[in-house]
């Protein structure tokens, strides 16, 4: 009996194929656009402690963000946890985050100040001069780290202070570096995740946000944004820029645009 | 014929070529006896060079072979100095009767915002050699704004002139910007009103 190739059977298969991808970008474009036009839900009691995840990176990425982070003058009695994430052979990085905390010392005893923050290292997501070809792996690793320090499971953690109820930080703020990337996105799979829990746990009660995203385009950027910034367009919750030039982008209709702040890092 | 064994006054231009990527472009431009008979027109009797990790050679060749005698300039140099630079580019500003003296700079950030935070005059050469053109934009907004000269590596020598008669504009801090972005940062907390 001659065997006939299953035309019929490819096709339905190719098709369902298909369906599948375009399906899956669909909801992808719709979650991302929803969550951007979801406004912050205002639950969170007042006097609640904060933890803030900062993102720092080389390439001058470090010394624009404690600069900025030196200017803002964050309210050390609100934001009473601090995660710096590096990338991986990033001393620098690391030495400037404990300088800065140092420099930021508030005058109680030192012993209080040695649990109020914590430096983070996880794999580089993609090296300089490393192949196109095997940075999507790099790339994972980092990704699936960021995720383990998003849920406090990464081995250099040690334990948040008590009055911490989630592990999660409540905002992860970062300019440029590969690693912001590779943080945001995880920390979006997570409240996505968070979502669909609660949408089948049917529950009412509005959630305290947490894991809200901050990014802020590079000085150096002038007319055009950085890959990260460009990546990460659809997906953080603010998009600061710093020349005019940069205002007003959006990934897509209906999203959110890029905010021009002016210079926050001299 | 020079003046400066019996005056103090000193007028210096530092000049730092960057410690990641080599820079040899600009070094070889400065370091020519046209460009030292242009800082001595105007009035220059320093000049200062960060070489970076490769460059010391080209430095030593230069020094050796052009001893200060001979163009009036005292050249010293350095290959780079991790704790930065805020030392060097201080020592340009210090208000002196020659008039103030002068930065000379690869177009890396870190470099430029430095400069800028201490007030000193700039002049800004991108490194061609760099696949990132968005340096190249940078340093020319910013020479567009009057913050700082933007020159190429061939016209240093002139940008010596230009910087001489450039009203230069100053950069404050960036405080209110950052109490807007601070306050965005609570918003997202979602505190009860």
């Amino acid at each position: 009996m001659a065997f006939t190739f299953p035309w019929g059977l490819l096709g339905v298969i190719l098709v369902s194929a298909a369906l599948l991808g375009v399906s899956t970008i669909a909801i992808l474009i719709l979650a991302l656009t929803i969550s951007h036009n979801t406004a912050v839900a205002k639950c969170r009691p007042k006097h609640t402690p904060a933890h803030l995840l900062v993102v720092l990176g080389s390439g001058g990425h470090t010394t624009e963000m404690l600069s900025m982070l030196d200017h803002m003058e964050l309210d050390q009695s609100l934001y009473t946890y601090r995660t710096y994430l590096v990338s991986s052979g990033d001393s620098f990085s690391a030495n400037k985050a404990v300088e800065f905390e140092n420099k930021h010392k508030p005058d109680a005893p030192a012993t209080a100040h040695t649990n109020s923050y914590s430096v983070v290292t996880v794999p580089r997501a993609r090296k300089v001069h490393q192949s196109y070809l095997s940075a999507p792996f790099s790339t994972l690793e980092c990704f699936w780290a960021c995720l383990l320090v998003l849920r406090g499971l990464h081995p250099d953690q040690p334990r948040l202070p008590g009055k911490f109820t989630s592990p999660y930080p409540d905002i992860i703020f970062a300019n440029g570096p590969a690693t912001a990337v590779c943080v945001m996105l995880a920390a979006k799979l997570l409240r996505f995740l968070q979502c669909i829990h609660r949408f089948f746990s049917r529950s009412q009660s509005p959630r305290i946000p947490r894991l809200r995203t901050v990014f802020v385009e590079s000085w150096a950027r002038v007319r055009n944004l950085s890959l990260s910034g460009l990546l990460l367009l659809p997906v953080a919750d603010r998009f600061f820029v710093q020349w005019p030039g940069l205002g007003g982008r959006r990934a897509w209709w209906g999203m959110q645009k890029t905010e021009y702040v002016g210079w926050l890092v001299l | 014929m020079n003046s400066s064994a019996k005056s103090p006054t000193t007028k210096l231009c530092f000049v730092t070529v960057g410690a990641t990527a080599s820079f040899h472009g600009l070094l070889q431009q400065v370091l020519d006896l046209h460009f030292l008979a242009t800082l001595s027109q105007f009035g220059y009797t320093h000049l200062l060079i960060q070489y970076g990790r490769d460059g010391r050679s080209v430095f030593e060749t230069f020094l050796a072979n052009n001893p200060s005698e001979r163009h009036g300039i005292i050249v010293e140099g350095f290959d780079f100095n991790t704790a930065g630079l805020t030392k060097e580019m201080y020592r340009t500003r210090a208000d002196h009767e020659r008039g103030t003296g002068l930065v000379v700079s690869h177009a890396g950030t870190g470099t430029i915002l430095e400069a800028l935070r201490l007030g000193v005059r700039l002049v800004v050469v991108p490194n061609p050699d760099l696949a990132d053109n968005h340096q190249e934009e940078l340093a020319t907004v910013l020479d567009k704004q009057n913050y700082v000269i933007r020159s190429s590596v061939q016209n240093v020598a002139k940008a010596i002139a230009r910087a001489e008669s450039k009203k230069y504009r100053s950069a404050g801090p960036s405080s209110q910007e950052a109490a807007y972005t601070s306050a965005a940062l609570k918003d997202q907390l979602g505190f009860l009103d």
